[in-house]
């Protein structure tokens, strides 16, 4: 029997335990130094709550002792997620949902004597439509008097990039990206502008905590006064209403409002969506990965069993397509935020601890719909080496080619000289044809613009 | 305490959190009271179901 046991690179961190894998399944290790806190998440029925109110990963327990270990306390085996995605590909709208649950979780923790120790979002996970802790391993027993261990954290991880992002417009996923543990209260304290200073809640939760972040902590202790569960619950509430209070500032870019404003538009979509249902009704998949997938169109035209990521470099695309499948209820679908030309790295310690983007997707279809041309042309990426890459990550590829005549490249080549003689569809298909073989091949109508099914070789 | 095995000390930022409750606990007592008056003159609508509650 295989034994080969992986102990997960990002999953060191908590001596109460830890996740492993083995033969294709992920496990959850308990220790016996987190016994107490693990009996008191049982009995109190905290996590049953928290699992009805869809706010904690779904797990059950198992009798093995795979590892052997004298500290064995539990084995635990999670929901199995397919797919894991991180803040820095998160829209703003999507930490803030995130930020939300993780506070609802707090709140319902105290009730039953327990607190959240981490409060991260590396422990957050869009699950089903719902955002749920995924580290069942994250509560504490709570000890009258105590502060929130994780305070600090939450507001670097989820409150600073928000404020930020809300006041400034800087985008979320790149501030967290640059800080993948989190916004210090100094840095957004700078960042911030300067009116913050005058509202109560902003400036106690970041411009105090700037200051006294910069004392060493051994001057913060003595105040002898202790905290209540009633204070931790006013910290609690105060953060939950600046949160849902936080919003985007109003701005159009180059893509949101993509098909409603753009020339193309009406025939040339409701044409593109017709062609695009056809091929995927005769295709049988589970998993696609839609790449540009702009405001998602047509992820959504995806089968409703398959699970699909859609991505696209603007995150206000990816904002308004989240706020979309939250109203529709899709559950199905994971818009992410992901330049192709920069996708997510892998990070951490001994860049194992957060894979690359590529390393976790891969998908039966992937479409990339409009999207070649802005490679080919704004970053002189050769019809080869795209055609090697999307072989590396999916079996079926559906692929629309946008020839220099159309408009829209015509536009991308108005500043700048034409040195794209390679740009033509001959040159394309050949680059394709040494990964793939051509299934069909569809001309968009009322456009010059081609659709092609490629199966991989 | 566990989890100072791998956090600082200073995380949990404990001096803040005391300001920031003798605050906020100053704010509701005055908010409390202000909606106290507010009640004689203004009807509140009913809350409205939590959203993240389970529909299935």
């Amino acid at each position: 029997m295989n034994q080969l046991i992986n102990h997960h690179p990002a999953s060191f961190r908590d001596p109460s335990g830890f996740i492993y894998e083995q033969n294709g399944t992920v496990y959850r290790f308990v220790s016996t130094i987190y016994a107490s806190h693990y009996s008191l998440l049982m009995n109190s029925g905290l996590a049953a709550e928290l699992q009805k109110k869809n706010l904690l990963l779904a797990f059950s327990e198992a009798t093995d002792n795979h590892l052997g270990r004298a500290d064995w306390y539990k084995t635990l085996v999670p929901q199995q997620l397919p797919f894991i995605s991180y803040a820095w590909e998160w829209s703003f709208s999507q930490l803030k949902d995130a930020a939300l649950a993780t506070l609802a979780v707090c709140k319902l923790a105290l009730q039953k004597g327990m607190i959240l120790k981490d409060a991260t979002h590396t422990n957050m996970q869009w699950v089903d439509g719902k955002w749920k802790l995924i580290d069942t391993l994250s509560f504490e027993t709570y000890t009258t008097g105590e502060s929130w261990i994780a305070y600090r954290q939450f507001c670097e991880c989820f409150l600073n990039p928000l404020l930020v992002a809300a006041h400034t417009g800087m985008e979320v996923n790149r501030l967290l990206l640059s800080y993948p543990d989190g916004v210090p209260a100094n840095i957004t304290a700078k960042l911030l502008p300067f009116k913050t200073k005058f509202n109560a809640v902003v400036y106690l939760h970041v411009h105090l905590q700037a200051k006294l972040a910069a004392k060493p902590a051994t001057e913060q202790k003595g105040s002898g006064k202790k905290l209540s569960q009633k204070n931790i619950e006013q910290i609690l509430e105060s953060l939950c209403s600046c949160i849902e209070g936080l919003n985007l500032p109003q701005q159009t870019t180059t893509w949101n409002n993509y098909y409603s404003e753009t020339i193309l538009s009406e025939t040339y979509l409701s044409e593109k969506k017709k062609l695009i249902s056809a091929i995927l009704a005769d295709e049988s998949y589970k998993s696609v990965i839609d790449l540009g997938a702009n405001e998602g169109e047509f992820s959504l035209l995806c089968r409703q069993d398959a699970s699909v990521i859609a991505t696209d470099f603007d995150s206000a695309c990816i904002d308004s397509l989240y706020n979309r499948l939250k109203k529709e209820k899709r559950k199905n679908i994971l818009p992410l935020v992901l330049d192709l030309t920069y996708p997510s790295p892998a990070m951490g310690w001994m860049n194992a601890e957060r894979k690359a983007f590529f390393s976790r997707a891969n998908a039966d279809v992937c479409m990339a719909l409009a999207l070649i041309h802005h490679f080919a042309i704004a970053k002189n990426i050769s019809f080869g080496q795209l055609a090697s890459f999307f072989a590396s990550i999916c079996k079926t590829l559906i692929i629309e080619f946008v020839p220099k005549e159309d408009p829209k490249v015509q536009s991308m080549l108005q500043w700048r000289k034409d040195i794209f003689e390679e740009f033509t569809v001959e040159e394309f298909e050949k680059a394709f044809a040494s990964f793939f073989s051509l299934q069909q091949k569809v001309t968009v109508n009322g456009s010059q613009r081609t659709i092609f099914v490629y199966r991989k070789k | 305490m566990m989890q100072l095995l791998y956090l600082d000390p200073g995380s949990g930022s404990y001096l803040v959190q005391v300001i920031i409750a003798a605050v906020l606990g100053v704010i509701f007592y005055f908010k409390s009271g202000w909606n106290w008056i507010k009640s004689f003159f203004v009807k509140t609508p009913p809350k409205e179901e939590e959203e993240n509650e389970s529909a299935d």
